[in-house]
């Protein structure tokens, strides 16, 4: 018993950091820009591919397509900020949704057309291939590397945002674009610079999952964005504190519900979702609005 | 002036469609069934997005309300499509009722994401009661039954005969929205999108307004649910699914916000387009994003609202 | 004297250590044109916030027409006949002028949760409309959309808007605020005509005190969630405590 409940953490720790590593992308652009970006499961699914087709292209390194794809997709967003989202930050909010929402139908189908609507095998990743024996059973090291690499995350975007001159711009225009801009901020490419990393964080969540899943299908990022949105909804829209441990709470209620409840794993995510909303509008960690 | 000019362009085409139902042939009468059931689903929705301005992502669990309802009614108490129907639109409006309840506390970006979960909750049900919905194969072998009226029967087995429950709902859900929009309710509900500060010191109880606006149209939804099993024979989960919601969304987009017209021309456009991109390539959502991007960087309106600014300059232009 | 219109009892708001009303005792007469003054921070906002039902109480009592209205929601003081209008402009943007005020009229006539009958018909309550846009002097722009009036005729807009729900008090926050001095004195005609009118009293927070007091019949002075001063203008005006807090930051 001890060791299942063991290893159902350990499989709802790593699920939960790529969960976090899509949400918080999703949450420094809200946070920054205000738009909740559904496109931004594409960006996660783009990232994956991308990875997939540079190793495959240099010769099965995974490794070389973490580093490269994700640059990929970089570009990408600051296509999509830069040309679409940039004409519509004056609308209501529902064309804004709306405008993310229509990048999500397009890349679905792209996806599609350049690397076939059927599901792609993988390679795993060189050198952390094997499994090691926890309490008796074995646990794949690349999902040790995946929860190590969550944390990372964290403390490097807490660093940037907390320690750098750019990251207090960034705090600074989230919580008063006005403010921010009187100051001399140019909150246009500043928005851009956002909306490019916050891209580049969500494929390189993307990137990699092409190990730990194995499998890659047309339809990864929808599934993901929907749980992103949880996450961020529950540790409260725009803080990244609390999109981390509601990534974390995510994934250890999946991995549990699948274990143990596996007809309502999903029911209990929405209907936490919907709880907090209703009595914690702003989450565990965000500020009132 | 101008009313009479609806009346009379709603009158036409609702004999258009009557027409088309006594000659035309059988795919086309099925494409115009879905362009009208999906015309029901963005005519209720409208009303909440267009018109009050609330955007929900959770409408498809009120349409997968309709559908199951109507499909459990059918399997387990009464094959009458009219009882069966009544079935799904009482487990839709219930569920409206239940989760607008909760979610008109919300508004903007908290108000989608309340209802994106409880429409996930829903499907959630549906994908995992295997028992009772089928689960992932939902539910299949809907017939349609001949409508009892006591001295005579109503057969609806033939597309032929089946069209034209569906177009006196659609005929009459048109009637019924038109109303509604025209009503000071339906003043209201506008007031309350453009200022909802300012329609709460109007001394409107705003929160009820937003419920009332929502259980309409997961009513309509319900309808439409119902009506497209009925025509498919089944009732399918991702009926239920988030972006099954966000149809409507594009439908009401595409022919234009706010307008009794943009709906059916919205529905008109999805449907055909869905149909003949389909026919030329499977990469139908692609071409769709392309026109969603277009609409919302250059045509706001939608169809009928751009068209409607043409004809206006026209008009001015005339006159000067 | 008369039971007052409205009265509050030890009203207490405080955020966090910033006091913004202490033990406020007030009490206001129909008919009488009361002005809410203060510098910055006095609490104005929050008191008119507090009697409109936007803002909870810490202490106190509300009571309107002898009743409480404490915890009454925005909605159903309206419905008693306790209504305000706004700093920023705040009517129907998207609407005509006629839909503007045909919102509050519906509601006040209880004949907006009518979903099925034609708006047309309701002739009545537009026989009222016209008769709010008249008194205001919009009648002739009744089919303009809003939010392509001029921005005095906005604010003369949302009066209109506030007066349809047929208050017996409107609190009226900055009435003046972003006009140019000629729009200045055409809503203050207005507003001292509309009072003596009758059937509603208003109650004017102000920042300007110009405007106050040429207007008012009586003047309550905040300063940092306290009452110090309440009276008719004149009285007011050569309060020292009044001048050296008010007017000194004024200078400043």
């Amino acid at each position: 018993m001890l060791e299942s409940i063991v290893h159902v953490c350990l499989a709802g720790l790593s699920g939960g950091m790529f969960i976090w590593l899509v949400a918080s992308g999703l949450t420094l652009i809200f946070g920054v820009l205000g738009v909740l970006n559904f496109a931004h499961g594409s960006f996660y699914m783009l990232g994956a591919y991308l990875c997939f087709s540079v190793l495959r292209a240099l010769g099965q390194n995974f490794w070389w397509g973490l580093l490269l794809g994700p640059l990929v997709v970089a570009a990408v967003g600051y296509l999509v900020e830069r040309f679409f989202l940039r004409r519509v930050y004056g609308l209501e909010l529902p064309y804004q949704l709306l405008l993310t929402f229509a990048f999500v139908l397009l890349f679905d189908d792209l996806v599609k057309i350049l690397w076939g609507a059927g599901s792609l095998g993988a390679p795993g990743a060189p050198g952390l291939t094997d499994s090691v024996p926890i309490l008796g059973r074995q646990f794949p090291v690349y999902n040790l590397f995946v929860i190590a690499v969550g944390p990372l995350v964290a403390v490097g975007l807490w660093a940037l945002l907390e320690k750098t001159w750019a990251g207090r711009i960034i705090r600074a225009s989230s919580s008063d674009r006005e403010m921010a801009s009187a100051l001399g901020v140019k909150v246009p490419a500043l928005f851009t610079a956002v909306f490019v990393f916050g891209s580049w964080l969500g494929a390189l969540g993307g990137g990699l999952a092409v190990p730990y899943l194995g499998l890659l299908t047309p339809g990864m990022g929808e599934q993901v964005i929907i749980e992103a949105f949880v996450v961020a909804v529950i540790g409260g829209l725009g803080s990244l504190k609390g999109a981390f441990l509601g990534a974390l709470l995510i994934g250890l209620l999946s991995a549990f519900g699948t274990r143990f409840l596996p007809a309502f794993d999903m029911f209990l995510t929405f209907i936490l979702m919907a709880g907090v909303l209703l009595w914690r509008p702003q989450g565990f960690f965000g500020e009132k609005r | 002036m101008q009313n009479r000019q609806a009346y009379l362009a709603a009158a036409a085409l609702l004999v258009g469609l009557a027409l088309l139902g006594l000659w035309g042939e059988r795919f086309l009468l099925y494409l115009a069934m879905r362009v009208m059931i999906l015309a029901i689903f963005a005519l209720g929705f409208d009303l909440l997005f267009g018109r009050t301005g609330l955007l929900s992502f959770g409408h498809g669990a009120f349409y997968a309300g309709g559908a199951y309802g109507t499909a459990l009614c059918y399997l387990h108490l009464s094959k009458d499509p009219l009882l069966c129907l009544l079935a799904g639109l009482l487990l839709a409006t219930a569920l409206a009722l239940i989760v607008g309840f909760f979610c008109v506390r919300h508004t903007e970006i908290y108000f989608a994401m309340l209802t994106l979960a409880f429409g996930m909750m829903i499907f959630s049900l549906v994908w995992n009661l295997r028992e009772i919905t089928g689960g992932d194969d939902g539910l299949v072998g809907i017939s349609r039954q001949a409508i009892n009226l006591g001295l005579a029967k109503l057969p609806l087995r033939k597309e032929g005969q089946f069209y034209f429950l569906v177009l006196s709902c659609f005929g009459l859900v048109l009637y019924a929205v038109h109303r509604i929009r025209s009503s000071p309710f339906g003043l209201i509900l506008a007031g309350i999108r453009e200022n909802h500060l300012r329609a709460e010191f109007a001394g409107a109880n705003i929160k009820n307004y937003r419920l009332a606006a929502f259980v309409i149209s997961g009513f309509l939804a319900g309808l439409a649910g119902g009506l497209g099993v009925l025509l498919e024979s089944n009732a399918a989960p991702f009926a239920a699914h988030w972006s099954h919601s966000s149809e409507p969304v594009l439908v009401s987009l595409i022919g234009g916000l706010n307008t009794l017209a943009g709906p059916l021309v919205g529905s008109f456009v999805f449907i055909v387009l869905k149909e003949v991109v389909m026919r030329v390539t499977p990469y139908w959502m692609l071409w769709f994003g392309v026109v969603l991007l277009v609409i919302l960087l250059g045509f706001r309106g939608g169809v009928v609202g751009t068209l409607a600014q043409a004809l206006g300059r026209g008009a001015k232009e005339a006159r000067s | 004297m008369s039971a007052p219109l409205m009265e509050v009892r030890g009203l207490s708001k405080a955020f966090g250590k910033v006091v913004t009303a202490r033990n406020i005792d007030l009490a206001f007469q129909a008919g009488e044109l009361t002005s809410i003054i203060g510098p910055n921070g006095a609490g104005k906002s929050t008191f008119i916030n507090m009697m409109s039902g936007s803002l909870a109480v810490d202490a106190g009592a509300i009571l309107f027409l002898g009743r409480d209205v404490t915890r009454l929601p925005i909605h159903e003081r309206v419905g008693l006949g306790l209504c305000r209008s706004f700093q920023v402009v705040n009517v129907f943007p998207g609407l005509t002028v006629f839909e503007n005020v045909e919102i509050p009229v519906l509601v006040a006539a209880k004949r907006a949760t009518r979903f099925f009958a034609p708006r047309a018909r309701e002739a009545q309550a537009h026989e009222a409309v016209r008769e709010v846009l008249e008194r205001v002097g919009l009648a002739a722009r009744a089919e303009v959309k809003a939010s392509e009036l001029s921005h005095g005729d906005q604010r003369l807009l949302e009066v209109a808007v506030a007066l349809a729900a047929r208050p017996k008090l409107l609190f009226l926050d900055e009435p003046t605020a972003g006009m140019n001095p000629v729009e200045r004195v055409e809503i203050l005609k207005h507003i001292r005509r509309l009072n003596q009118e009758g059937g509603t009293t208003f109650i004017i927070v102000e920042h300007d005190m110009d405007i106050v007091f040429s207007l008012s019949d009586r003047v309550v002075v905040l300063h940092r969630g306290d009452v110090i001063c309440d009276g008719p203008p004149a009285h007011v005006q050569c309060d020292p405590q009044v001048r050296e807090c008010y007017l000194g930051e004024e200078v400043a």
